[in-house]
């Protein structure tokens, strides 16, 4: 029989390293014994320092991605991660959104003082944030953005997402929306399919 | 506080409220990685009504503190929540797909002597890695030069024993040509019929939880993980946790086929995408780079 039957795992299977080895092996040049790092690294909160200064640094996508799926899991990792929407690097920033979507709970609490910063790209990514949340408080967010929005991409993604998600107490502030941007056809295009969308999940 | 009715409940005797629901819920759901929505409530309520009774609890308080001190228990709840019927040759155009690519190229990386291993996780009462056994024997010429490892995981310990044993109903060998189960099966006075010796010897069984970091960690250099029908069970976290610890026991460019219904491109950048003519599957980077 060619077939053979592989032994229990035993002592030669791998044991987790301690968070002192942990952190030494994140500044290894190689970047399989950084994700062991990672992932060794334990899921307390006190992981979150030394995980955030990891991220900065690493470029690997394994190593970036363990990073991310372990800050995630930890709810003191939100607002270190929300600070990551204002980086440069594109992988940062869709990284960031994607674990703040995994946090739910925390995320909730960031997500008016987000979506009302003064820089449009944090205001933008913050509604993509905001497209995890239940539906009426996915909306209710969005509606209150929309109404004192006034850059044009930003809204036109929280129409996008409304258009996903929004519940039928979006459609007022949406036909509203066009009056405020005459030379912007796009938003009276994305609304319009927007409020046809909602109206046709309530059918 | 009130017990809310159940839409069919398990048990007259048996009410589950709206907040030990809850409870409950997170509970399995840190334990499993399973997700149950509101829309489940009454199928898990039937299963934990079910068990709150066999296991001759008062109710669910005191069968959820019997939950966190008696691991039997524990197991036997976990079994009834994660029962799966499954059959041999079960998405057979993946074993198809082992035999006519995905081996030769794992070969072709491998020196004399290095074994294959092969991994169905969760493989439930044992039909999946049995079915690999006999389709390697039956279909991959090299079978005989290679050393090949198959190992069977599941987090529910009575659906191992199950696989251990090696008994199935013919229901299960539906798929099954009457040639192949007359070489491999043995029937048994009961109508069942009992998978061959040496076949039975040949798996390892072993319980794993797949979100488990510490269980998945003890099986490393696999070739290929077959882990079907189960991410769509998880929510997205979990999803990710799965697919990191997945990644980790993949041998470099060592293959994941996935149920028929699920993508990992939607659960993590991980992996290449490989498209073969019987299947997609997805692959680890590394050595041999991208298929």
């Amino acid at each position: 029989m060619p077939l053979i039957r592989r032994g229990p795992p035993g002592p030669a299977g791998e044991t987790p390293a301690s968070p002192d080895a942990a952190r030494q092996d994140l500044l290894s040049g190689d970047p399989l014994v950084r994700r062991r790092g990672v992932r060794s690294l334990g899921d307390g909160p006190e992981a979150v320092p030394t995980l955030m200064e990891a991220l900065r640094r690493e470029g690997d996508p394994a190593v970036r991605e363990a990073i991310f799926t372990a800050l995630a899991a930890l709810p003191e990792a939100a607002e270190p991660l929300a600070s990551l929407l204002r980086s440069q690097d594109a992988g940062l920033r869709n990284g960031a959104i994607e674990a703040l979507q995994a946090l739910p709970g925390r995320a909730r609490s960031l997500l008016p003082g987000l979506l009302a910063d003064r820089d449009a790209d944090v205001r933008l990514l913050s509604a993509e944030i905001a497209r995890g949340l239940p539906a009426a408080e996915a909306t209710a967010l969005l509606c209150g953005l929309l109404e004192r929005e006034n850059d044009v991409n930003v809204c036109t993604t929280a129409v996008e997402i409304l258009a996903e998600i929004g519940t039928p107490d979006a459609v007022p502030v949406l036909r509203g929306l066009p009056r405020r941007f005459p030379g912007a056809p796009i938003v009276a295009f994305a609304v319009d399919v927007a409020t046809k969308r909602i109206a046709g999940a309530q059918n | 506080m009130p017990a809310d009715k159940p839409d069919q409940p398990g048990s007259p005797d048996i009410r589950i409220a709206d907040h030990e629901f809850r409870r409950f819920r997170d509970f399995l759901y840190r334990r499993t990685g399973i997700v149950f929505g509101d829309a489940q409530r009454a199928y898990v309520e039937r299963r934990l009504a079910d068990r709150i009774l066999a296991a001759g609890s008062r109710g669910f308080s005191e069968h959820f503190a019997r939950l966190l001190v008696e691991p039997d228990e524990l197991e036997r709840l976990i079994s009834a929540f994660t029962v799966n019927e499954t059959y041999f040759y079960r998405e057979d155009y993946q074993l198809r797909c082992l035999t006519s690519t995905l081996l030769d190229r794992i070969t072709a990386r491998k020196r004399r002597g290095q074994p294959i291993r092969l991994w169905s996780v969760p493989c439930s009462t044992g039909e999946e890695p049995y079915s690999i056994a006999i389709w390697l024997l039956e279909n991959w010429p090299h079978v005989d030069s290679w050393d090949i490892e198959i190992v069977g995981s599941d987090i529910d310990v009575q659906a191992l024993k199950t696989a251990q044993d090696g008994v199935y109903s013919e229901r299960s060998l539906m798929r099954l040509s009457r040639p192949l189960v007359a070489k491999y099966f043995t029937a048994l006075d009961d109508g069942r019929y009992r998978i061959d010796e040496a076949l039975r010897g040949s798996v390892q069984f072993s319980q794993v939880n797949i979100i488990d970091q510490g269980d998945t960690g003890l099986w490393r250099d696999m070739d290929v993980i077959f882990c079907r029908n189960v991410l769509i069970y998880f929510d997205d976290m979990a999803r990710r946790t799965a697919a990191n610890n997945l990644y980790d026991s993949l041998t470099p460019g060592g293959y994941i086929c996935l149920g028929h219904t699920e993508s990992m491109s939607r659960i993590s950048p991980l992996f290449h995408v490989c498209r073969f003519p019987e299947a997609i599957v997805y692959q680890k980077p590394g050595e041999g780079g991208h298929d």
